[in-house]
């Protein structure tokens, strides 16, 4: 059964590289709701997940033909995701060193939503604590991708992926806690 | 009961009215982390930001960007054009320059042949 989605995958990768805006425009479908999830983990912000995962996308169908292979496109294009999140949080970086009393709303964590449970304002609380290679790392590994791809993506071994991301949930445990507004 | 156990109980009283309600699932939550349903429920609230039409915006922009890209030619045609009106600019100005500070030599060198006729008449 998986390996029937995996060949429908890269049938429909194979046709996106080829310039079929149909193919382009069904990826796109597939995968905006994970990307979003996975920039909004990344970034922390709301009104980022917009702009970001258009730019994640638009990467995607300029460099699609480049892909060496069609089955490994989600490791692709979460790679492209993260090193997108990365680039976005290192100009804002610069920007807050640069111009300190320029648009000081981005030092400015989003407030807990109305709607957001006790659990997922924990979980965000603890992300923003993290560096975000780490939080890269943690929604990697939430995406489904194995220590393997990971590895991969970041250009370094099975091991050391391993001790990174032990560290990262130790990191993310100590953070994660509800009384974190007191 | 003793004295003692009065004070102990209301140690235990005092101490046990500092925790906050929730106190043992705060525990168990920084104990073992996230559970995946505050994972998913991040996923949802980031997926939730994407506005309608999303996919046919990408597709836009994406034409947009492929039409403002200019080709590897036209990016080189500019390239060797700009160095070409650099290096006309150059000998231009070099061989303006050049000509400039012959003529003030040459204005020079007329003056001093006349001041020398001027001393001595016989040359």
């Amino acid at each position: 059964m998986e390996s029937t989605a995996t060949t429908e995958l890269a049938d429909l990768v194979r046709r996106a590289q080829r310039g079929d805006e149909g193919a382009q425009r069904e990826l796109i479908v597939a995968y905006q709701h994970r990307v979003a999830g996975f920039v909004y983990a990344m970034t922390n912000r709301s009104d980022y997940v917009e702009d970001l995962s258009q730019q994640v996308f638009i990467k995607m169908i300029r460099a699609l033909d480049r892909l060496q292979a069609p089955a490994q496109f989600e490791s692709w294009l979460f790679r492209l995701a993260r090193n997108t999140c990365i680039d976005q949080l290192r100009r804002q970086k610069l920007r807050r060193i640069f111009l300190p009393f320029g648009e000081e709303h981005e030092n400015i964590p989003e407030p807990p939503g109305a709607v957001d449970t006790e659990e997922l304002d924990a979980l965000r609380h603890a992300l923003a604590q993290l560096r975000p290679q780490d939080r890269a790392l943690l929604a990697l590994v939430q995406e489904g991708r194995s220590h393997a791809e990971i590895a991969e993506t970041l250009d370094t071994s099975v091991a050391a992926v391993k001790a990174r991301l032990h560290r990262a949930r130790e990191h993310l445990r100590e953070h994660y806690q509800t009384d974190h507004e007191t | 009961m003793k004295p003692e156990d009065h004070a102990w109980r209301d140690l235990r009283a005092h101490a046990s009215a500092q925790l906050r309600r929730g106190f043992a699932e705060r525990v168990l939550r920084a104990a073992h982390g996230p559970e995946p349903a505050a994972w998913e429920q991040l996923r949802a609230h980031g997926a939730a930001q994407l506005r309608p039409g999303f996919a046919e915006r990408v597709l836009r922009a994406a034409r947009a960007v492929q039409a403002g890209v200019p080709s590897l030619f036209s990016q080189f045609a500019v390239g060797a054009a700009t160095a070409a009106i650099c290096l006309l600019a150059v000998a231009y100005f070099h061989s303006r320059a050049n000509r400039l500070e012959e003529e003030r030599n040459l204005a020079g060198w007329q003056r001093l042949a006349a001041e020398v006729q001027d001393l001595d008449p016989t040359l």
